[in-house]
């Protein structure tokens, strides 16, 4: 099992349940490093002072604020444990809210929880706030510290485990005002349109399976690292940077796309039959 | 205040096209520092050396390798790079809808919003419109920055947005974790008692009720520092620990009357 990131207790009312934070993420891109050409030697990176033209070691690192207006401001490390909020290891749970409630745009770095240590007595707190999560569908918001900083998170039950995902705050999170749509009177889709949309996704729908969805990309990029250690030769495809207009006559589009779904499900139909 | 965009290009769905600018939905505000030399409180620069000519490198020199094994590398030129996003394309083509209340949100990587554009704004309401109706997200896939991802399509907020999506080998499944089960599980009592402590902490979810005080703490104390005075921050108490379980259900339920 995965290294834990942080250990603690979940709280709420006197309850405590001892848990481990581990990711819930796992990083399976392909990474490359940076080589000097002539050579082929990775490359290390180097910390100059932009004053002296020399390195400076770790230690003689420390890190500035710029205030609006360009002033700066050291802080040191001595700065920011002052500030570090609270050095309580726990996740003050303050509320319960309905998950589907929450809008997904919220939603940050997944991570799972665990129950902590060998005691029994942490594996029922954990089994009783799991089960009464997955009874009412509900999740607890709470905040808790890692790593020197605060971060506002959503603890809820999912395959059978507490799941725990850090949130953005809602002055993180744009407005939707400010975005460029034509909402008023003239663009508003006539009903018979509006319908035809919706029975085409409806056409469309199709039962989410996350199995079902591969890292094209990812693929690709193994194919041509085997490739190029083989010798072989890489296809590098046009760029087909055209961009389709827009239908001028939105109902004749979608009376056209109605009419293909229907020949395609019935030509699926007869494949199947 | 107009947004910036990043991308341009049209989504596709059932024939029908849609021309949009894709503007980020979020950003991060956590407090961000310089690195700066102690001695003199000057920037500090991040310089490429060559390890074996202990020189700096220039930017041109540089290639990218993939380690094949210890110290073996391939090196992938920048179009072999891009040839794995495959071809560059304005079009995100949504061929398939799925309920987004069944996608589980951590799924969900990052949000972008869609603006409309100049044309195409009748096909862009009627997207907007019939993905509120029935609820659903269109998947499609999105090339930008030499990358392909998957996205889902929904209506957020009288917009439409679009989510970058995690693929399902990037998640640990819950069967790799180490559940332990205990002993005698919680009683029909402990469960009742749990579920009314968390219907008296129940409310309705509100993003405002939440601030990041952590941030607000460190500007404060920063600002002061730079009038060279010490900001007063609020003080914390820690709450005790009881280590029976029902003991503690009823002392909370006790203190919420």
């Amino acid at each position: 099992m995965a290294r834990a990131l942080w250990t603690g207790s979940l709280s709420f009312g006197l309850v405590n349940v001892p848990v481990a934070l581990l990711s819930a993420v796992r990083d399976v891109d392909l990474h490359f490093r940076q080589l000097h050409e002539k050579d082929k030697v990775p490359v290390e990176t180097q910390r100059w002072c932009s004053q002296e033209g020399k390195e400076v070691p770790y230690e003689a690192i420390t890190r500035s604020y710029e205030l609006d207006g360009g002033k700066t401001v050291i802080v040191t490390d001595e700065d920011l444990e002052a500030v570090e909020p609270r050095k309580t290891r726990t996740i003050d749970i303050e509320q319960f809210v309905d998950v589907a409630d929450v809008d997904p745009i919220y939603f940050d770095h997944p991570y799972w929880l665990v129950p902590a240590g060998d005691d029994e007595g942490a594996r029922r707190a954990y089994r009783l706030l799991l089960g009464v999560m997955e009874q009412t569908d509900h999740a607890a918001l709470g905040r808790f510290v890692m790593r020197a900083k605060e971060y506002l998170a959503i603890v809820r039950a999912r395959d059978g485990a507490l799941s725990l995902t850090t949130m953005r705050f809602h002055d993180e999170v744009r407005a939707t005002k400010d975005v460029p749509n034509p909402a008023g009177k003239s663009t508003k889709p006539t009903k018979k349109e509006l319908d035809s949309a919706v029975s085409l996704i409806e056409a469309l729908g199709a039962e989410w399976k996350p199995d079902s969805y591969e890292d094209e990309y990812r693929k690709r990029m193994q194919k041509i690292v085997n490739k190029k250690r083989k010798r072989q030769t890489i296809e590098v495809p046009d760029d087909a940077d055209s961009q389709p207009s827009p239908v001028p006559d939105l109902m004749a589009a979608l009376q056209q796309s109605l009419r293909d779904a229907k020949k395609g499900a019935k030509s699926k139909a007869k494949a199947s039959a | 205040m107009a947004l910036r965009s990043i991308w341009n290009g049209t989504i596709a769905f059932a024939g029908v096209f849609v021309p949009v600018k894709v503007h980020s939905a979020t950003e991060n505000r956590t407090v961000h520092f310089h690195e700066v030399h102690q001695d003199d409180g000057a920037r500090i620069e991040h310089k490429r050396i060559c390890p074996k000519e202990d020189k700096e490198v220039p930017f041109k020199e540089i290639v990218k390798g993939y380690e094949v094994s210890e110290g073996k590398y391939v090196i992938l030129e920048d179009d072999e790079l891009k040839a794995a996003a495959g071809a560059a394309s304005r079009l995100i083509e949504l061929d398939e809808f799925v309920c987004a209340a069944d996608v589980d949100p951590v799924m969900f990587d990052k949000t972008y919003y869609l603006g409309s554009q100049d044309t195409g704004k009748d096909a862009y309401r009627l997207l907007h419109d019939a993905l509120e109706k029935t609820g659903r997200a269109g998947l499609g896939r999105w090339v930008f920055h030499n990358r392909e991802y998957l996205v889902g399509v929904r209506a957020i907020g009288g917009v439409l947005g679009m989510h970058t999506m995690r693929f399902h080998d990037e998640l640990v499944p819950a069967e790799d974790l180490e559940i332990p089960t205990p002993s005698r599980k919680p009683s029909e009592r402990e469960l009742d008692m749990a579920a009314k402590l968390l219907e008296s902490l129940q409310a309705k979810f509100d993003p405002k009720a939440f601030e990041d005080t952590y941030r607000e703490r460190l500007l404060k104390y920063i600002e002061a520092k730079a009038k060279g005075k010490t900001a007063e921050l609020p003080k914390f108490t820690d709450a005790d620990d009881p280590d029976d379980l029902m003991a503690a259900l009823e002392a909370s339920l006790a203190g919420k009357d």
